[in-house]
C-alpha cells in the first residue's frame, strides 16, 4: 500500500492550509503586506534615512515639512517632517516597530496565561475550575481600557511620567497581557473539557501517566488550534489598544513612540495644515490592524472545518 | 483455572451524583424546604472474579454498567463502595507510586478507535512513550525494537511509525490501540466494546488478533461487549448485567445452551440469527427503567413475565446453579422456572 | 411496473484533484410493498444510494448519471419544488440516531403536525388526529400524552417508534430505513424490526432497509442487494443469498460472523479492508482480496451472470456456471 515516511515539508506542501492559502488572494496579499510591514520593522535601525531620537541629528529648522509631492518638500525627507524635524519615514518605522513588540508581546502573554489558566481550569475542574473562571468573570467585567488608565494614572502619578516613559513599553504589554488573558482561557478550557472526554486521556491514565503529563503533552496540543486564531486578532487588538492608550496620553511616550503615540503628537497640528504628521502614521497603523485581521479572518475559514474533520 | 482469582470485585457500588450545588438541591414545595437529591445507580452491588488465562465477557444493554464496572477496575473511577482486588491485593485505594507497577500489569482496549489515539502524536510516539515511561532503564535502541515488535505483532508496518492516527482506517487504529497496550507486556486486559466500532469483516480481524496476542502472551481478558455473538466465539465465561446488577454467570456453553435467567433468555432470542426468516423473540413488557430511580427488589422485576411479591421486594443474589453457573433470580432458586 | 426503479445511477463527489465515484451504475427495483435489503459495509455506498433516491446528498456530491423513476417520474431530473412534494409525502425516510432526527426544543405534537401541514391542507385538530392514530399503530402507550412531550422525555426506543410514526403520516408508497436500530440495544432492535415489518406488511409500504446487519436483512427483507465499493455485487431473494451465497464478499462476510465461527477457533477473515474511495482497484473492486482473483478480474468489472434467482457480478461465478453446463451437457 503505502512506502516509506512522509517528510515534513511534503506533508505542508500537500496540507489544506497551504492549498487554501494559495487559493485565497486576499490571504496572499495581506501575508506579503504584513511581512514586509514586519521587517521593515525589524530592520528599522538600518532602514530608517535618520534616527529621529538622535538629538543630534534633528533640526528644528526642517519642521513641518510636507512630504514629497507637495510644495516645499525636501528630497531628504521623503514623507516630510514633524513639528521638531525628525523625519516621518524613519519615525514611523521606528513606530511600527514599537507597536509590533507590544503587539506580540502582550498577545504572547496573554497567551501563556490564558493557556496555563485554562489547562488547570478544564483539566482540574471543581474548586480550581470554578475560582480561576470567576476571576476570569471579574476581569471580563473590567475594559482594557479602564483598567490601563488606571494603573497608568496610578503609575504616572506615584513615579513621574519619567519613570513611566522608560519602563512604558514593558508596563504596556503587562497590562494588556494580564487584561487579556481570560478570554484565551476561555477558549483553552472549553476544549479540554472536550479533549477530557476521549479515550486517549484515558488510556494516558490507565498508563499511569501523572496530571502533568497528560495536561501538558497530551491534551495541550490538541487545544492549540482554535489559539491561533484568537492569537492573530488578538496582536491586532493589542496595537490598537495601545494606540488609543498612547492617544490618550497614557501610552508610550514622545521620545519612544509607538504609531499611536505618533498619531497624537501630530494630532494638534492639523490645525495648521501638516496633516501628515497624524495621518501617515495613521494609514500605516490602519493597513497593519486591517492585514493582520485580514489573515485572521483567512486562519478562522480555514481550520473550522478541519476542526470537524480531524 | 487456578483457586485464586487474579482479579476480584466484591460488593461494587457506583453512583454518579446529578443533584448538583446546594442550591439546585433545595426547593420549597408544600410548605416546607425539601432537598433533592438524584444519583445514577450505575453498579449496584456486583461481585466478579476473572481468572488467570481467562476471557470473562461482561454482556449487557445501555445502562447495565458494565462500562462502569471496567473503567472502575482500571481506577479511572473510584468505587462509592466495595473492593477492587489484584491477586489477592486491595488496587481501588491505591495511588501514584504504589499503583505504577499494577498499571503496567493491568491495560485497556477501548470502544472508539477514532479518540483513543491522540491526533496529535505519531505512531511512533504514542507507542514510544508508555514503553519508556515503565521501563526508564531501557536504552533507547530498546525502546525502538519494542515498538517494531509490538507493530509487526499487530500487523502495522514499523515503517509507518511516523504516521498520525488520522491517516489510519478504524480496524487500523484498533490495532494500534491494542499494540499500545500489549507493549508493556501486560497479564490482564480490560476490553471495552473493542469491535463494536468496526466493519463486519474487520471485526473478524481484530478478535482473531486478540485471540492470537491471549495465547501467545498468556493474558487474561475482560470483555465488555453487548454483541452476544462476539460472546459465544469468544469467551468462557460470560456475565450478564443489567441495571448494575449481574444476573447471571455462567461458562459460554451452559449459558447460551441453557440460560435460567428470564433477561438472559430475552436477550439471547433477540439476537437475529440468519436463520431466521422472521423476528423471533421473547417480548419484555415496559420500558428500561432508568438507571436513576431504581426500583426496589430484583432490578428486573418490572419487565419479568414471572416476577411475583418477593421479587418486587428482595433483591435476589447470585447462587449456583449445580452446573458451574450462578443465576441471581427468585424464581429460578424456588424452582419455579 | 416497477414502483421504483433506479438505473445506472451514477453519483460522484467534487473534490480537489477530481471527482471521486461513490456509486457505479447502480440498478435494482422495488415492488409496491416489497421489502429490499441494502447490505455493505462502511465506504460501501449504500447510505449515498439511499440518500440519492431522493437527492439529497450533500455538496459536494452529486448523481452524475442514471434515473430514479418513481412510478415512472425520473426523481434524478426533477426541480427541487416537485421533489419536496415526495419527500415525506410518497417516500419518506427514517435515520440512523433518533436524537438527531428530533428537533429537541420542539415537541412531538409540533413535529408531526409540521409535517403534516406541510403536504396537506387541513386543520391542527385533524392533523393532531392523525398523529394520534399513527402513534397508537407503532403501539406507543398514551399517544395523546406524547404529543406534548419532548424528544428528551421518551427513551430511545420510543423515539425510534414516533420517527417510524412520523414516516408513516402521510401514508408513503415507500419507507427509506438508513440503519434504523443500529444505535439500538439488541432487545430494543428486536421490537422495532418487529414492528417495522408488521406495519409494512399491514399497509402494504415498500420498505428499503439498509444496514450492516445480516441477521437483520435476513429477518425482514424478501429481497437484498450486497454492495461493495460503490457497485451492487450480489442481488437477489434474501433467503437464497443467506443460504448459498455466490460472491466471494459476500461468502466472506457470512462467513466472517462471529455467529457463523467455531467456538474458541479463528474466525473467517477477509484480507485487506475496502479501498477508500480514491484508491479504488481497476476491474472487479473486490479482486486485491479475493482468493479467486484473475487477470480478468483486475482489469474489467465482471457483468451481472444469474445464478439461480440471484444475479452475481463475477468472473469465478460465471466460470464456474459455465463448468457446470458443460458438466451436464456431457452426463446424459
Amino acid at each position: 500500500m503505502m512506502t516509506a515516511t512522509v517528510s515534513r515539508w511534503a506533508r505542508v506542501r500537500d496540507s489544506f492550509l497551504w492549498y487554501s492559502f494559495k487559493r485565497d488572494k486576499v490571504a496572499i496579499i495581506s501575508f506579503i503586506v504584513l511581512l514586509a510591514m514586519v521587517l521593515s520593522a525589524i530592520f528599522a535601525p538600518l532602514l530608517a534615512p535618520t534616527d529621529p531620537y538622535d538629538l543630534a541629528q534633528i533640526d528644528i529648522m526642517n519642521s513641518e515639512l510636507p512630504p514629497l509631492g507637495m510644495s516645499g518638500a525636501d528630497e531628504a525627507f521623503p514623507l516630510g517632517t514633524d513639528a521638531q524635524g525628525r523625519d516621518m519615514l524613519s519615525t514611523i518605522l521606528y513606530g511600527t516597530q514599537v507597536s509590533l513588540m507590544i503587539g506580540f508581546g502582550a498577545v504572547i502573554l496573554q497567551a501563556v496565561l490564558g493557556i496555563l489558566f485554562g489547562l488547570l481550569a478544564g483539566y482540574m475542574g471543581g474548586r480550581v475550575d470554578a475560582i480561576l473562571m470567576r476571576i476570569a468573570d471579574v476581569q471580563l467585567s473590567f475594559s482594557t481600557l479602564m483598567v490601563a488608565i488606571i494603573v497608568g494614572a496610578v503609575f504616572k502619578a506615584s513615579f513621574g511620567s519619567l519613570m513611566f516613559g522608560e519602563i512604558a513599553i514593558y508596563m504596556l504589554i503587562l497590562i494588556i497581557g494580564l487584561a487579556e488573558w481570560p478570554q484565551i482561557a476561555r477558549t483553552v478550557r472549553a476544549s479540554v473539557l472536550a479533549e477530557k472526554k476521549k479515550e486517549y486521556v484515558d488510556a494516558a491514565k490507565v498508563m499511569g501517566f501523572r496530571t502533568n503529563r497528560i495536561m501538558f503533552r497530551h491534551i495541550l496540543p490538541n487545544t492549540l488550534s482554535p489559539i491561533f486564531v484568537i492569537g492573530t486578532v488578538q496582536i491586532a487588538n493589542a496595537i490598537i489598544s495601545e494606540a488609543a492608550l498612547s492617544f490618550l496620553g497614557l501610552g508610550m511616550p514622545e521620545t519612544q513612540p509607538s504609531l499611536g503615540s505618533l498619531i497624537k503628537s501630530g494630532f494638534d497640528y492639523i490645525q495648521s495644515g501638516s496633516w501628515w504628521i497624524t495621518l501617515l502614521p495613521g494609514l500605516v497603523l490602519v493597513v497593519l490592524v486591517l492585514v493582520i485581521n485580514l489573515l485572521g479572518d483567512w486562519l478562522r475559514d480555514v481550520m473550522n472545518p478541519r476542526l470537524y474533520k480531524g | 483455572m487456578s483457586a485464586s482469582p487474579l482479579v476480584d470485585i466484591r460488593g461494587l457500588e457506583k453512583k454518579f451524583d446529578l443533584s448538583g450545588s446546594l442550591l439546585e438541591q433545595v426547593s420549597f414545595k408544600n410548605g416546607r424546604f425539601q432537598r433533592k437529591q438524584e444519583a445514577v445507580h450505575a453498579i449496584n452491588g456486583v461481585n466478579l472474579q476473572v481468572f488467570k488465562g481467562e476471557a470473562l465477557c461482561v454482556v449487557g444493554e445501555s445502562g447495565c454498567g458494565k462500562s462502569t464496572v471496567a473503567r472502575t477496575i482500571m481506577g479511572l473511577l473510584s468505587p462509592t463502595a466495595g473492593e477492587v482486588h489484584y491477586e489477592g491485593k486491595r488496587i481501588d485505594t491505591l495511588e501514584g507510586k504504589a499503583l505504577l507497577p499494577y498499571r503496567r500489569k493491568m491495560q485497556m482496549i477501548f470502544q472508539n478507535p477514532y479518540a483513543s489515539l491522540n491526533p496529535r502524536m505519531t505512531i511512533q510516539q504514542t507507542l514510544e512513550e508508555p514503553i519508556h515511561f515503565h521501563h526508564p532503564e531501557w536504552s533507547k535502541a530498546d525502546v525502538l525494537n519494542k515498538v517494531q515488535e509490538v507493530m509487526q505483532s499487530v500487523g502495522i508496518d514499523p515503517d509507518w511509525g511516523s504516521r498520525f492516527g488520522h491517516e489510519f482506517s478504524g480496524g487500523q487504529r484498533q490495532r494500534i490501540a491494542i499494540a499500545r497496550a500489549l507493549a508493556v507486556d501486560p497479564e490482564f486486559i480490560v476490553a471495552d466494546e473493542p469491535i463494536s466500532a468496526l466493519d463486519v469483516s474487520i471485526q473478524a480481524q481484530v478478535l482473531n488478533l486478540m485471540m492470537d496476542a491471549q495465547e501467545s502472551r498468556n493474558l487474561t481478558y475482560l470483555f465488555i461487549t453487548h454483541d452476544l455473538a462476539v460472546v459465544e466465539h469468544f469467551g468462557t465465561r460470560v456475565a450478564v448485567m443489567y441495571l448494575g446488577r449481574v444476573c447471571e454467570l455462567a461458562p459460554t456453553k451452559a449459558l447460551f445452551a441453557t440460560p435460567r435467567h428470564p433477561y438472559t433468555q430475552a436477550l439471547l432470542s433477540a439476537i437475529p440469527r440468519l436463520e431466521d426468516g422472521r423476528p423471533n423473540y421473547i417480548r419484555l413488557q415496559g420500558e428500561v427503567p432508568t438507571p436513576v430511580n431504581l426500583p426496589p427488589g430484583c432490578v428486573f422485576h418490572g419487565r419479568c413475565p414471572y416476577a411475583n411479591d418477593r421479587c418486587r421486594q428482595e433483591i435476589p443474589e447470585l447462587f449456583a446453579t449445580g452446573d458451574g453457573g450462578q443465576v441471581a433470580c427468585h424464581g429460578v432458586e424456588e424452582g419455579r422456572l | 411496473m416497477a414502483l421504483l426503479e433506479v438505473k445506472n445511477l451514477d453519483v460522484r463527489f467534487a473534490v480537489r484533484g477530481g471527482d471521486l465515484t461513490a456509486l457505479r451504475g447502480i440498478s435494482f427495483s422495488l415492488d409496491k410493498g416489497e421489502r429490499l435489503g441494502l447490505v455493505g459495509e462502511s465506504g460501501a455506498g449504500k447510505s449515498v444510494a439511499a440518500f440519492s433516491i431522493l437527492n439529497l446528498i450533500a455538496q459536494p456530491g452529486y448523481i452524475a448519471g442514471g434515473q430514479i423513476l418513481f412510478e415512472g417520474k425520473d426523481l434524478a431530473a426533477m426541480s427541487e419544488r416537485e421533489l419536496r412534494k415526495i419527500r415525506g409525502n410518497r417516500i419518506a425516510m427514517i435515520f440512523q440516531d433518533p436524537m438527531m432526527t428530533l428537533n429537541p426544543v420542539l415537541t412531538i405534537g409540533t413535529q408531526m403536525v409540521e409535517a403534516i401541514k406541510a403536504h396537506r391542507r387541513i386543520s391542527t385538530k385533524d392533523a393532531r388526529a392523525i398523529a394520534i392514530d399513527k402513534l397508537r399503530k407503532v403501539q406507543i402507550p398514551s399517544p395523546e400524552k406524547r404529543l406534548d412531550q419532548y424528544p428528551h422525555e421518551l427513551s430511545g426506543g420510543m423515539r425510534q417508534r414516533v420517527i417510524i410514526a412520523i414516516a408513516l403520516l402521510l401514508d408513503p408508497e415507500i419507507i427509506i430505513a438508513d440503519e434504523p436500530t443500529t444505535a439500538l440495544d439488541v432487545t430494543i432492535q428486536a421490537e422495532i424490526m418487529a414492528l417495522l415489518l408488521d406495519l409494512c406488511e399491514q399497509e402494504n409500504v415498500a420498505l428499503m432497509l439498509i444496514t450492516h446487519d445480516l441477521g437483520v436483512v435476513s429477518q425482514v427483507s424478501q429481497r437484498m442487494l450486497v454492495m461493495y465499493s460503490g457497485r451492487i455485487i450480489e442481488q437477489g431473494p434474501t433467503r437464497e443469498i443467506i443460504n448459498d451465497a455466490q460472491h466471494p464478499y459476500t461468502q466472506g462476510l457470512i462467513n466472517a460472523l462471529p455467529q457463523m465461527g467455531e467456538p474458541g477457533a479463528r474466525l473467517f477473515q477477509i484480507p485487506g479492508a475496502m479501498p477508500s474511495l480514491k484508491n479504488v482497484p481497476s476491474g472487479c473492486p473486490f479482486n486485491p482480496r479475493c482468493s479467486f482473483a484473475t487477470d480478468e478480474c483486475r482489469s474489467s468489472m465482471p457483468e451481472y451472470v444469474r445464478a439461480g434467482n440471484v444475479d452475481v457480478a463475477c468472473y469465478e461465478v460465471e466460470r464456474l456456471m459455465a463448468q457446470e453446463q458443460q458438466a451436464r451437457e456431457v452426463a446424459p
